[in-house]
């Protein structure tokens, strides 16, 4: 069986300039495995532990997730070998098209009865790609998985619902995204960096794969930075406590917040 | 264009529906459930203010609500709407994502505003966690909408039937079992103040400082993602930002919080935000409206003292 890691090669948007047109450049930000995603493979190799299941990590975007240092960051993270889709017409896909390419590719692989992802990628910050994928594959997705284990015949699985803790028992196959802390991750050595240089790494091109076409499409109408930057930023020196909590107060009657 | 002029929602067992009700409402003139989940879900949005409720039928005993998002997008599919709203919580999600694989069509998040734009739908949307907003038109078929759901008010409007539709769930998962939290959860969302602590706090010993201030601004704690996750110091519900919850108090105060993105977004419409911390250089300042340059374990007493009535 084989168990596979859907993540993404991402910069942060905090790291972003932001335009006063609105205009996103990520340029100058530097990309990495999105800040929620490494939960996703140490759940993978946990269970690969126990089963013997071969860990896939599967990655599809733009032309500049394919770099050498992307794969090692990928590989050295406990995956067995790596599949990537990058081509620069997936620039600023959209979560349905990106899911659509990553079902091709869990579909290629063929034996994939699990398939984990993180809660929400680190750029995009929409958690829906895992959720859509589980559609694309008509398997069942699950959201807020805090522990996945190995059972006979499938998982054994806990998700964090609003009452409690919830425990489920998967017989078929499924998506599963994780909490962001449901196990701790290991920060790869420098074995696991040297290692993931001889681990395989498969580049899939776009066009082999059968993609089905978007229907709906987004026609830009206009962007803009948001007002929610424009807050008042008065700054009040502390270096006298007493002096700054009562300017604070008093400023905060006078706006009627207290 | 085969499309119709109606808006559907969709309902993954969560009887707070009236948010999306009245979104759907502003859309459009008629609005139609598709109610996933137990009866007492599909008769409680039956009597919400829609005009049809689809229901999938009453699940199984241990059957996941997601077990029926396959069929969830095939009613939605049939019924070739112009707009479907759904929520944008866990299960919501699966829902949507169901939708949009079938129909070929982007789930649209962080939605600031729907409206009709001549002919077609018009998304405003805030993109890359916060950093931008954007208006698209939604052209080639449905507009698919993940909002916060929720009641908004009480339900309006007579109940209509519950329609029964036929259902296949997916039969690969099985609930065996909920262990219930000890705590009653936390409202954070219904708060008007809440004092948030991050990484500026040295030890857990000193949560005392910050709830201390909390409790004489009569708000709710939060904190930012180092301390709900890894040192487990609050509890996960408290957590602020793009891993936990997004609100809109009238008053955020946020001691020791640097002002990062994944966490600032979770509390960009809150009335005022106030930050205190020790680094001048902190992103924080550039986005509140007061800020206290200072050591939070001077500044929180004085704040504390300062907010105490006077004898």
């Amino acid at each position: 069986m084989t168990i596979v890691v859907a993540y993404k090669w991402a910069p942060n948007p905090q790291d972003a300039a932001v335009g006063s047109d609105g205009s996103v450049d990520f340029s100058r930000a530097k990309s990495a495995i999105s800040e929620y995603d490494p939960v996703a493979f140490e759940l993978a190799r946990q269970v690969a532990e126990a089963t013997g299941a071969e860990v896939v990590g599967v990655t599809v975007g733009d032309a500049s997730i394919d770099t050498s240092l992307a794969r090692k960051a990928a590989l050295s993270r406990g995956l067995d070998r790596l599949v990537i889709v990058a081509d620069d017409r997936l620039a600023g896909a959209d979560s349905t098209r990106l899911a659509a390419v990553l079902a091709a590719v869990v579909r290629g692989i063929g034996d994939v009865d699990l398939v984990l992802a993180g809660e929400s990628s680190v750029d995009v910050t929409e958690g829906q790609v895992a959720m859509t994928l589980a559609g694309q594959l008509g398997w069942l997705g699950l959201n807020a998985v805090s522990s996945v284990s190995a059972t006979d015949g499938g998982y054994a699985i806990e998700r964090d619902v609003p009452s409690g803790t919830a425990s489920m028992v998967l017989t078929g196959p499924a998506v599963l995204a994780a909490t962001t802390d449901a196990v701790l991750s290991r920060v790869p050595g420098m074995k696991d960096i040297l290692g993931a240089a001889k681990k395989p790494v498969e580049v899939l091109s776009l066009d082999m794969l059968d993609v089905s076409s978007a229907q709906v499409t987004l026609t830009a109408v206009s962007a803009s930075r948001p007002a929610a930057g424009n807050r008042q930023r008065v700054i009040i020196d502390g270096s006298d406590p007493t002096a700054a909590a009562a300017e604070l107060v008093g400023a905060l009657r006078a706006a009627k917040v207290l | 264009m085969n499309v119709s002029s109606q808006t559907w929602i969709v309902v993954a067992d969560d009887p707070a529906v009236t948010a999306l009700v009245v979104a759907a409402r502003a859309l459009s003139a008629e609005v139609t459930a598709v109610v996933a989940g137990r009866r007492a879900t599909a008769e409680s949005v039956a009597a919400a203010g829609v005009d049809r409720v689809l229901w999938l039928g009453e699940p199984a005993e241990g059957t996941p609500v997601e077990a029926y998002a396959p069929d969830v997008a095939r009613t939605v599919a049939d019924g070739a709407p112009r707009a479907v709203l759904g929520s944008s919580d866990g299960a919501g999600r699966v829902m949507l994502g169901a939708i949009a694989a079938l129909l070929q069509a982007p789930v649209l998040s962080g939605v600031i505003a729907v409206e009709h734009d001549g002919d077609q739908i018009g998304v405003t949307r805030s993109v890359f966690g916060g950093v931008a907003e954007r208006r698209d038109l939604v052209t080639g078929g449905p507009a698919i909408i993940a909002l916060a759901g929720g009641d908004v008010g009480d339900p309006s409007g007579a109940a209509v039937p519950v329609e029964e539709v036929t259902a296949n769930p997916l039969t690969t998962g099985r609930l065996t079992g909920v262990r219930k939290k000890e705590k009653a959860p936390v409202n954070l969302g219904a708060a008007r103040t809440v004092v948030a602590v991050g990484r500026g706090l040295k030890a857990k010993a000193d949560l005392a400082l910050i709830t201390g201030l909390a409790d004489a601004i009569g708000g709710e704690l939060a904190c930012s993602r180092p301390l709900a996750e890894g040192v487990d110091w609050i509890p996960k519900e408290r957590n602020v930002g793009i891993s936990g919850q997004q609100i809109a108090p009238e008053l955020y105060v946020a001691i020791g919080i640097s002002g990062q993105l994944q966490h600032m977004v979770g509390v960009r419409d809150a009335g005022v935000i106030v930050a205190v911390n020790s680094d001048k250089a902190a992103l924080i300042f550039k986005q509140c409206d007061y800020g206290i340059v200072g050591d939070l374990y001077t500044v929180v007493p004085a704040l504390t003292a300062a907010l105490a009535p006077k004898p």
